[in-house]
């Protein structure tokens, strides 16, 4: 077991207690006591990797010691299945790729081998994704309500796939999505449960002071003036060009630093040919950093977060926009491009400030450091913005608000019994 | 603060679980069509949501609506006069859908342009399914009310502030309603109803209630303590004229 596997088990309700209002944790208390007993089955793809395991890995035990039974299992495929899940996905998001009459057909195929080697005996089945989607066949033969769980940002899809995908989502009981603008017309009740954060995560844990200086030392980036960071891959749609521009903007004004810090891209083509570009126009520039960081560098990103002034994403597009939800709970103000999911956590001038051009984000990043005072109350705000909307225990509430509301469909009120 | 009360006072709280509709409107004329015809659950959730989540401080607009106006659609105008829709002025969601229609409509009778919200800012018409729960908080007193109510979570208040003139059909909340007519303290009920949650935190609330609870009490102390040395004062001053005036006539006399 990995360090970060064991420090992941170490995390329990009573943890999240010391970071939550009492309220809300009571109300998670309550609801788990309702639901005592029952069984669920989660189903992914993977135990290991990506954002949905990351969070089963953290819920699951939390359900469990609400004193539900709740079990996570993943379904098996060859790389064939494999590969067009993830150009399904691709194409979900609204990438052009190619996809074949071959890939449904394995995708069919194993689907059915899973469903033979998986069973559903539970009260409650959470499907995770596409992946697991085609499961739905076993509804027939399993006493439980079926629930599909959509992570991805599915606002602009390629229909082909989307109507493949679809055939089986209206088997569901219900549906889950991450955003109003990712659901679709379907013939079963979608539910809203946003994306949410862990605070104890190593991207989002606090930080000493030493621990954020160690990490700015190890990057040989200077905190002697104020940093503006954006934390994003290196991608035409999260703008870096627009991130430099800005820069140059402020820089005429203000004495600062900016970092654009980005995963790394060797197996992204684009992601190269935008990470050269950008080195190429910021080249001379001392306090533009740009960071080329290696997978697995959540502790760098908590210490670049923290240690900035302000925090910038300047997307031209978004899904849901997750590295805004880690800056907001670290108290920093943001200035973000009012897209996607972003305008959900940031209320303008109130939990952030939301932008729309260069010359936007130039401005209001000049106000905010000339307006200590404004940048702290914004900050402030954001982070209580995210405590009560974007926690994994607002997850956990809304998953135990589902399985009950699945025990009363079609009623717009239900009234628990004491 | 420890009369028995005729009913204890059993605090509720409800929780949402927000269903997405699959109407969305890009353009106020589509917005109003679909305001006509949405479930009830859907205003009810879009004029409530604000005072639900931003519990730790006033947000600007005081609905769902008036915010998507001004920031997507970007006309001012309208979503001032949408936000200053009092919900606690309506006992029911039918009459805040009819409020609302008649302020976008004369809007657009008025409008020259129509503008469409930038695209991915339309407005997404969300409902909610309330599961409303019994607390382990219960009251027979004004004080051990007092202690509940410290404890209990913002969506209990909530439940009893907010929804409940929706619930029970008129201008009141549960609290006004058991302190009148299950602990008769018809002053006090008045105090909290008078109350203006609009332009408070969830937090801030609470405290003014608790304020009226514990200052009713104290104030009641407080105008006994003084009113003891007024009228002692009286007393003390009517007695000594009277003995100035014996004196008086004892002398003259």
């Amino acid at each position: 077991m990995t360090k970060e596997n064991i420090f992941k088990l170490k995390v329990s309700l009573a943890d999240y207690a010391t970071v939550i209002r009492p309220q809300n944790f009571e109300e998670i208390m309550m609801l788990g006591r309702q639901l005592s007993g029952k069984t669920v089955k989660m189903v992914n793809s993977t135990y290991a990797g990506g954002g949905v395991a990351e969070m089963l890995h953290r819920v699951v035990p939390l359900f469990n010691e609400l004193g539900l039974k709740v079990k996570w299992e993943i379904i098996k495929g060859n790389n064939d299945f494999f590969n067009a899940t993830k150009a399904f996905h691709n194409a979900l998001h609204g990438k052009k790729v190619e996809i074949t009459d071959r890939m449904f057909q394995t995708f069919e195929e194993i689907t059915m081998e899973n469903c033979q080697a998986l069973s559903f005996d539970e009260d409650i089945i959470v499907i995770h994704d596409p992946q697991p989607a085609g499961l739905i066949r076993m509804k027939d033969r399993s006493p439980g309500k079926w629930v599909w769980r959509c992570h991805i940002d599915t606002a602009h899809p390629d229909m082909r796939v989307w109507n493949f995908l679809e055939k089986y989502v209206s088997q569901y009981d219900a549906s889950i999505f991450s955003a109003p603008g990712f659901a679709k017309e379907l013939p079963i009740p979608q539910y809203l449960i946003y994306p949410a954060i862990d605070p104890f995560a190593e991207k989002n844990r606090e930080l000493t002071t030493y621990e954020i200086n160690s990490v700015m030392r190890k990057l040989s980036i200077p905190q002697d003036k104020p940093i503006v960071t954006q934390v994003s891959r290196f991608d035409y749609l999260k703008d870096p060009i627009g991130v430099f521009e800005t820069y140059k903007l402020v820089k005429k004004h203000f004495d600062c630093r900016f970092i654009y810090a980005g995963g790394s891209a060797s197996d992204d083509p684009e992601g190269n040919q935008v990470l050269n570009e950008l080195k190429e126009r910021a080249d001379g520039e001392k306090d533009f950093h740009i960071l080329l960081l290696p997978p697995f560098s959540d502790f760098e990103i908590n210490a670049l977060q923290r240690a900035s002034t302000i925090v910038l994403q300047k997307s031209l597009r978004e899904g849901f926009g997750l590295t805004v939800t880690e800056a907001l709970w670290k108290g920093k103000p943001v200035v973000a491009g009012a897209v996607g999911g972003i305008p959900l956590q940031i209320i303008n001038n109130f939990t952030g400030i939301l932008i729309h051009s260069v010359e936007g984000a130039a401005y209001q990043i000049q106000y905010l450091l000339n307006n200590p005072k404004v940048a702290k109350r914004l900050g402030e705000y954001g982070r209580e913005h995210v405590r009560e909307k974007f926690l994994l225990t607002r997850n956990l509430r809304n998953y135990l608000l589902l399985f009950i509301a699945l025990g009363s469909p079609g009623q717009s009120l239900i009234e628990l019994p004491k | 603060m420890n009369v028995i009360a005729n009913e204890a006072f059993r605090f509720y709280t409800s929780s949402l679980l927000v269903e997405i509709t699959g109407k969305n409107a890009h353009h106020l004329k589509e917005f109003v069509r679909i305001l006509k015809e949405i479930d009830e659950s859907s205003i009810f959730y879009h004029v409530h949501n604000a005072f639900r989540e931003y519990s730790f401080a006033p947000g600007k607009y005081s609905n769902d609506f008036a915010r998507w106006v001004a920031e997507d659609v970007e006309e001012s105008a309208l979503a001032e006069k949408l936000s200053s829709i009092y919900v606690r002025d309506f006992t029911n969601i039918e009459d805040i859908r009819k409020r609302l229609i008649e302020i976008v409509e004369n809007h657009l009778n008025s409008a020259t342009e129509i503008r469409k919200a930038p695209e991915g800012r339309e407005f997404h018409f969300l409902r909610s399914i309330a599961i409303v729960s019994p607390t382990e908080y219960e009251a027979m007193t004004l004080s051990e009310f007092v202690v509940a109510l410290k404890r209990v979570g913002m969506r209990s208040l909530y439940f009893h502030f907010f929804e409940a003139h929706l619930r029970l059909g008129r201008k009141t909340n549960d609290f006004s309603n058991w302190l009148r007519f299950s602990l008769d303290n018809p002053q006090m009920a008045d105090e909290i109803e008078a109350l203006d949650p609009y332009f408070m935190t969830m937090d801030q609330l609470r405290d003014r209630i608790i304020d009226i609870c514990q200052g009713s009490t104290e104030s009641k102390l407080v105008k006994v303590v003084v009113k003891i040395p007024q009228e002692i004062t009286h007393d003390i001053a009517t007695f000594g004229k009277r003995i100035f005036r014996w004196l008086f006539r004892w002398l003259y006399d």
